[in-house]
């Protein structure tokens, strides 16, 4: 059968992120893929190294809008690790909850996105309604729905009341309700079952070779979770189980997503209970010396890793990171290879990607151009055409 | 079987004395690059290394910096290797660890720097008509005008 070569993206709308997926196809199925990136690059680790510790602290939160947290908390444990300093016990345990509190905004929204993908609206409007919970509490604690600024080098900058303790334990008891209803849903409701099972087939042998990370990998019954493998803040006092299923395809990425849900909601609770009195913040050197730190946690989406070398002087020599989407992108193509075309927005949704937090620098200007302007639409479209006419795309 | 700290350090010994880890869980090796497949292999065969978190370089002057980090049950391997500057060349791991495809493509892109062996040196974050260098290089200046 003759082999058709279907470009999905930068802009489609099934994806509401740039990327171009360009497939490969022979009839239905899909043969071959190649994953073209970098589309929303905006140079953050190049920018890191002109900018102070304080200016990163908030630059490194706008690396993502969903899992914005994650990379916070690697950037100050990276600096901590460097001065050598322990942050006192209730600022890591605030750290934990706002870290837990976005697993579960980021799994309730990706939930609506896998049934958005699936033509399955009904999940989006109802999980998105319970992600507001999780938002208003973000919202309670830090002052803000997104890029909470929660963090400064040595610990937290708010503390967290008794009312907005009980606040959140209200909140819990509202999501575990609704995330039995989804947990019901997940196994039982047939448009799911007829749309994830058997599809984006991911075996653990394939997911280990790529070194994929996150639901990604426990769906296909690997344990991998750096929160218990490399635990940081205070998650080596909490009890919480590793969820995996083996079912190794679409389902199981739901499945999972879905019972991780149950297990934020026990970690928020033990954290509520036990939340130890004393200082959120402690005074650190303004000096930052030489020296260099890893720091990787487990976000939403799997493994965030930072790695940041630091000479002495009050900016980074360099900054390093690598988010899970981009561990992910390999396995991508291996669990596309063989599936139906109609599948693929379901199965790269499955990963839950996250292509602005994977790119990360912008170049929206041509050597010609007056600084400062940007690229006109004519000559943006002409360059979309030429882009595809050089592939043998005709406009 | 869980791999200790211990066990890590024995093995990487054989390789090299230049081991360092001064907290539990991280340990930095470094290695001329000639050794780099050699240990990247013990790594994979001894250790039974699977996952690569990423690799991280970086320009420190004459040399570039490559360091390639391994997850090994909860340690983080980091193997630290340098390449010069008129020559940036390094073996490709992409034969034992195909996880690091996209993560070489990323140093050649932002670098410049070549791994051998690599059969898809393509643009990964820069567009593909860039021509403006390697911009993490330090001499590296963003055109006029531009900040």
């Amino acid at each position: 059968m003759a082999r058709v070569k279907l470009p999905i993206g930068p802009q489609h709308p099934a994806l509401k992120e740039p990327e171009n997926f360009t497939i490969t196809l022979e009839g239905e199925r899909v043969v071959d893929v190649d994953i073209r990136i970098g589309y929303t690059h905006r140079g953050i680790e190049k920018l890191m190294e002109s900018r102070t510790y304080t200016q990163n602290l908030y630059l490194v939160e706008r690396i993502c809008g969903i899992c914005s947290y994650a990379h916070v908390v690697n950037f100050t444990q990276n600096v901590e690790a460097v001065l050598g300093v322990q942050i006192p016990k209730r600022a890591e345990y605030i750290r934990t909850l706002v870290l837990e509190l976005e697993r579960l905004h980021s799994h309730f929204l990706w939930l609506g996105v896998a049934g958005h993908e699936i033509g399955f609206d009904t999940l989006f409007m109802y999980t998105w309604q319970d992600r507001e919970v999780v938002q208003d509490l973000l919202e309670l604690i830090s002052g803000n729905r997104v890029n909470y600024a929660m963090n400064s080098i040595g610990g937290v900058r708010r503390d967290l009341s008794d009312d907005q303790r009980k606040k959140v334990l209200e909140g819990m008891d509202y999501l575990e309700k609704r995330a039995a209803y989804y947990k019901e849903v997940a196994i039982n409701e047939k448009t799911i079952l007829a749309r994830a099972e058997n599809v984006g087939i991911l075996k653990p042998k394939i997911a280990l070779k790529y070194s994929a990370v996150g639901p990604t990998v426990r769906a296909s019954g690997l344990t991998m979770d750096i929160r218990r493998d490399d635990p940081y803040a205070s998650y080596a006092e909490i009890p919480f189980d590793v969820i995996t299923t083996d079912t190794c395809d679409v389902l199981g990425r739901i499945v999972v997503r879905v019972l991780e849900v149950f297990e934020s909601i026990k970690i928020i609770r033990y954290l509520m209970e036990h939340l130890p009195v004393g200082e959120v913040t402690m005074k650190v050197p303004r000096k930052i010396p030489v020296g260099e730190s890893i720091s990787h946690t487990e976000a939403p989406r799997g493994e965030d890793i930072h790695y940041l070398r630091a000479n002495g002087t009050e900016r980074p020599e360099r900054y390093k990171v690598r988010t899970p989407t981009m561990a992910n992108l390999p396995a991508i193509a291996e669990m596309l290879k063989g599936s139906y075309l109609a599948d693929v927005p379901i199965v790269i949704a499955a990963i839950d990607p996250c292509m602005g937090c994977m790119d990360r620098v912008l170049l929206l200007k041509e050597d010609s151009e007056k600084p400062g302007d940007l690229i006109s639409w004519e000559r943006l479209r002409a360059y979309g055409i030429k882009w595809y006419a050089q592939r043998g795309w005709e406009a | 079987m869980v791999v200790t700290l211990e066990r890590i350090t024995e093995v990487l010994h054989t390789v090299t004395p230049d081991i360092i880890s001064k907290t539990p869980r991280r340990v930095y090796v470094s290695i001329p690059r000639t050794e780099l497949t050699k240990t990247v292999s013990i790594i994979a065969s001894e250790l039974g290394a699977q996952h690569l978190s990423t690799i991280t370089a970086l320009d420190t002057g004459n040399v570039f910096e490559i360091m390639y980090h391994f997850l090994i049950d909860g340690i983080v391997v980091t193997v630290r290797t340098r390449t010069p500057r008129d020559d940036p060349t390094i073996d490709s791991i992409i034969t034992i660890f195909p996880g690091a495809v996209l993560y070489e493509r990323e140093i050649h892109d932002i670098l410049g720097i070549v791994p051998t062996g690599h059969p898809d040196l393509r643009r990964l974050v820069l567009p593909e008509d860039w021509v403006g260098g390697y911009p993490l290089r330090k001499d590296w200046k963003p055109a006029e005008g531009e900040e």
